[in-house]
């Protein structure tokens, strides 16, 4: 078995030769434990396509270069190649992730729900739109997740928040290329998620970290989210990378209030082979800074970081046993400079008002980009718009405004401001908001529900450097994206059951006015007499 | 004996001082959401909205919900102070602006320089209600009440570029007020006078109108012209008179349209979109023919279409139409059912609030509650509206006398 395994990866090592193309497959998995007790892990596969530039958009009519790949994920590589994306990034997430206790996560998307943002070339025969529509569609079928109602009525293209974390190449002198946005809060990452996502890895989840992926426990984990991020960077090729994070509790099976793991605690599983295919697989673990006691002694520790190599080992399992049993605390040490709580306010259903409270945490002002994408349902009143510290008004606070203002049962609207925090500072954002009142077939089956509204993003800017204001030097301006949480708003409904009692009704009563009008204008008055007959 | 014009003069006053009190002491910010003074077409908050994000070089007919003329945009962006003392009263001074072009309505009628009723005429508008609470709500329908009237009122007095120029800033206001150019133009050619009673073909020669109607087409052409420059595109048209025929708003409000869009199939929405439309404006023509020999009361009828079956109404649509009456004092007799339409609109106007309230503040009451009480609504509207008919023709027929019957044909 073994040695027809080595003759089949002799093949595909010669294939590889022949198309010329290197690939290179990673995987890691970092474990750490938080603030609060819990174990963060943080899964990540990448398969690097050396030497492969993203397709050109100009030439999508033309015949495609086969693809033939060893490790890159074919179904996805298709897609790619299909609708020209350079850059692309999908995660899907259930639960809120709490920055507070948590601090930033290892993969920044971390918000509610279903997030997809694309980078598409201009001047294709077929139009970004378009393109955006196949995408979101083909990532749909590929990932059974509802993308394909991330349509126009919640796509953006908010250019000032989000940038390439790639390279955008340039075809023949123009580089143009154009960001399509969509968030969809409402939608739940689960098992039929996770299959088609280990599909796309070359072991599966037979062999190697990804064994550890059991949806019986990943899918119990306190927060969890997959991401699929593809991105070119330049000489070394087009990245794909598979994220998958979870926060675990490891105190909420334990008795003895202990917060102990092992990977055979954590996952149900421990790896039993690593995974062939697997260019380098490193188990990462963040060491406490107190007392701690880690079986397999590390075969490296860097600073905090041990390391495992598991590449060719048999069977690994890795446990963190602490001495003493684990004390809550009553506040936490956050690293992440501020912290936001976000709600819609009001008891009508036809206006509320947007509420956010942002906290600085730093003795040193903060700048923050501040994105809402909002779908048109909700309208926001931008000249109510006001920012209070210390209940006054401020109007330093706020400023660079871009707004894009929404189209009613089409557009989103996509709002995106500078906020200047002061240091140690509360600062109270509000502004009013109408509540559209939508057609009857607009409703979602569960219409009383509500409708769930994308997270706002705030990015805190590391530095002002504001004369320049080049694509990558606002990505190296921005820091890590903070995902406030999403929002349920309530929309009022109309009676589901009436539509031919409403239209007959009206048609009734205006038929009724229309008909009294006419016969007075069209018929004369006469009088007449007492012995006269009424003539017929 | 008739009142001394002190006493009425004193009386004007009161009434000035009453309507300016309220102005200043009306609790705006409850009543400038209320669904029935202002829809977003005419919405205060909407309009300040539009005036942020013109001042902030974000074009606000680029999507959204601004749908106010350019014109106003434009008006209100150089004059309109953040203080909202200064735009109740601005407000309530173009009420008392409608009042007296009423009040000159009715005296070109009479053809009196004034008369002891003036008082009644101005009080029936400037007392009325469903004109009033618009107003304090700082909705910009009260605009277009005082302007359909001042504009009826020059072409009563034979002003006609006045006349015509205040129809075509009313049209880049509301177009459902195209329907008020054909009797307006009779107007023009014939006068305000009273001819019910002795009905007549048209005497003037219907050919003297085609100058009228150049006219205000060339005052709406420029008009659009000045719209285009202050928004700098034509997205404007798409947005202000798009709305009127598209309804892309559904918002609740007092009339008939916006729930029937709201449960139609969406098959058939473009179909009856139009059906609506054209029957907005069928009303125009006959209505005119048959007054031909008292146009103002063609045009006073045309009031009360409006009110029933526009778009985006607010009460101070059928307000105004009521509030009109006054200036037909002969009809009054030829009523046939006014307690009937006076009980419907009480009914109406005790509901509407009540049931938009339950709908979507309490949430206990649904969408059938609001939209039942704005069918009732629409009932009085028609009563009135058809009783002002019957009258206008019966009137010609004078008393009934003992034993003789008027039947209709």
């Amino acid at each position: 078995m073994r040695l027809a395994l080595c003759w089949f990866f002799l093949f595909l090592v010669g294939c590889s030769g022949v198309y010329g193309h290197e690939e290179y497959f990673n995987e890691n998995l970092k474990i750490s434990s938080l603030q609060d007790g819990r174990v963060s892990t943080t899964f990540s596969f990448e398969t690097i396509l050396k030497g492969v530039p993203p397709r050109d958009p100009r030439l999508l009519n033309a015949p495609d270069s086969s693809q033939h790949y060893i490790v890159f994920p074919l179904a996805l590589g298709q897609i790619l190649r299909e609708y020209a994306v350079t850059e692309l990034h999908l995660t899907l997430n259930a639960g809120s992730w709490n920055y507070e206790r948590w601090g930033y996560p290892e993969e920044s998307g971390v918000g509610t729900g279903a997030e997809l943002w694309a980078w598409m070339g201009a001047g294709a025969p077929m139009s970004i739109d378009d393109r955006w529509q196949g995408l979101r569609n083909a990532l749909a079928g590929l990932f059974c997740a509802s993308l394909g109602t991330l349509d126009e009525q919640r796509t953006t293209s908010p250019t000032h928040s989000y940038f390439p974390h790639g390279i955008l190449p340039s075809w023949n002198g123009s580089s143009a290329h154009e960001l399509r946005h969509g968030s969809m809060p409402s939608e739940h990452v689960c098992t039929e998620n996770l299959t088609p996502f280990l599909k796309l890895l070359p072991c599966k989840s037979l062999s190697g970290i990804a064994s550890l992926l059991n949806p019986h426990r990943i899918f119990d984990a306190d927060w969890h989210g997959l991401g699929i991020h593809v991105l070119w960077s330049g000489e070394s090729g087009i990245k794909v990378r598979l994220s998958f994070q979870g926060v675990m509790d490891p105190l909420r099976p334990s008795i003895s209030q202990k917060r102990d793991w092992s990977l055979e605690s954590l996952f149900g599983r421990s790896i039993e082979r690593s995974c062939p295919a697997a260019n380098s697989s490193n188990i990462y673990v963040t060491l406490p800074s107190e007392a701690y006691n880690i079986s397999p002694e590390p075969s490296k520790i860097v600073g905090q970081l041990a390391s495992y190599d598991i590449l060719g080992d048999k069977s690994f399992n890795v446990a963190m046993k602490w001495p003493r049993s684990f004390q809550y605390s009553p506040s936490y040490e956050t690293s992440v400079p501020i912290s936001v709580v976000r709600t819609l306010r009001g008891a009508t259903q036809a206006s509320g008002k947007l509420s956010l409270v942002i906290s600085n945490h730093r003795s040193t002002p903060q700048s923050l980009v501040y994105l809402e994408t909002m779908p048109w349902l909700v309208q926001f009143q931008l000249h109510t718009l006001h920012a209070r510290v210390d209940g006054r008004i401020r109007d330093d606070v706020i400023s660079n405004i871009s707004y894009m203002a929404p189209v009613p049962h089409s557009r989103p609207a996509t709002f995106q401001a500078e906020l200047r925090l002061a240091p140690r500072s509360v600062t109270h954002l509000t502004m009013d908001v109408d509540k559209a009142f939508l057609r009857y077939t607009e409703h979602p089956p569960d219409a009383q529900r509500g409708w769930d509204l994308p997270p706002a993003v705030l990015i805190p800017i590391l530095s002002d450097t504001e004369d320049n204001h080049t694509r990558s030097s606002n990505r190296q301006r921005l820091g890590q994206p903070i995902y406030t949480s999403t929002l349920l708003v309530d929309v009022a409904t109309p009676d589901f059951s009436m539509p031919y009692n409403v239209i007959i009704f009206t048609c009734s009563l205006i038929a009724f006015i229309f008909g009294s009008v006419f016969n007075l204008l069209t018929r004369k008055f006469v009088v007449i007499g007492p012995d006269q007959p009424p003539e017929k | 004996m008739p009142p001394s014009t002190s006493g009425l003069n004193a009386a004007a006053l009161a009434l000035v001082a009453t309507r300016i009190v309220a102005a200043l002491f009306s609790p705006e910010n409850v009543l400038k959401r209320d669904q029935l003074l202002s829809t977003p077409l005419s919405s205060y908050t909407q309009l300040r909205e539009g005036i942020f994000l013109f001042k902030h070089n974000i074009d606000p007919y680029s999507g959204g919900t601004f749908r106010h003329s350019p014109l106003l945009l434009a008006l209100f962006s150089t004059i309109l102070p953040n203080s909202r003392t200064f735009a109740s009263l601005l407000w309530t001074a173009f009420d008392l602006l409608g009042a007296w072009a009423l009040v000159s309505i009715w005296r070109a009628r009479q053809n009196v320089s004034h008369t002891s009723r003036d008082i009644l005429v101005a009080a029936s508008y400037l007392l009325n209600p469903y004109v009033f609470l618009p107003t304090l709500a700082l909705s910009s329908s009260s605009f277009q009440s005082s302007l359909t009237l001042l504009s009826v009122k020059y072409a009563a007095e034979g002003n006609a570029s006045l006349a015509l120029f205040l129809l075509a800033i009313l049209l880049h206001i509301d177009l459902s007020t195209f329907i008020l150019l054909p009797p307006v133009l009779l107007l023009l050619i014939t006068g305000p006078r009273s001819h019910l009673a002795s009905p007549h073909a048209l005497a003037a020669n219907l050919l003297r109108i085609i100058p009228h109607f150049s006219r205000y087409l060339l005052y709406t052409g420029i008009l659009a012209i000045v719209s285009t420059s202050i928004t700098g595109g034509t997205r404007w048209i798409s947005q202000t008179w798009g709305a009127t025929l598209t309804l892309p708003d559904l918002t609740p409000n007092t009339g008939l349209w916006w729930y029937f869009f709201t449960e139609m199939f969406d098959h058939f929405r473009p179909f009856f979109l139009m059906v609506f439309t054209l029957h907005l404006s069928i009303y125009a023509i006959p209505m005119c023919i048959k007054f031909q020999y008292d146009p103002l009361y063609a045009t006073f009828l045309l009031l009360g279409v409006l009110g029933t079956f526009k778009a985006y109404p607010t009460l101070s649509d059928p307000g105004l139409f009521l509030s009109a009456l006054a200036l037909f004092p002969e009809v009054y007799p030829y009523l046939r059912h006014q307690m009937v339409t006076a009980l419907l609109h009480l009914h109406a106007a005790l509901l509407m609030p009540l049931f938009n309230y339950l709908w979507l503040s309490t949430g206990t009451g649904n969408a059938n509650f609001f939209y039942a009480s704005t069918l009732v609504f629409a009932c009085a509207n028609g009563a009135a509206l058809i009783d002002a008919i019957w009258a206008g023709l019966r009137i010609a027929i004078g008393e009934e006398k003992e034993g003789y019957m008027v039947v209709q044909e």
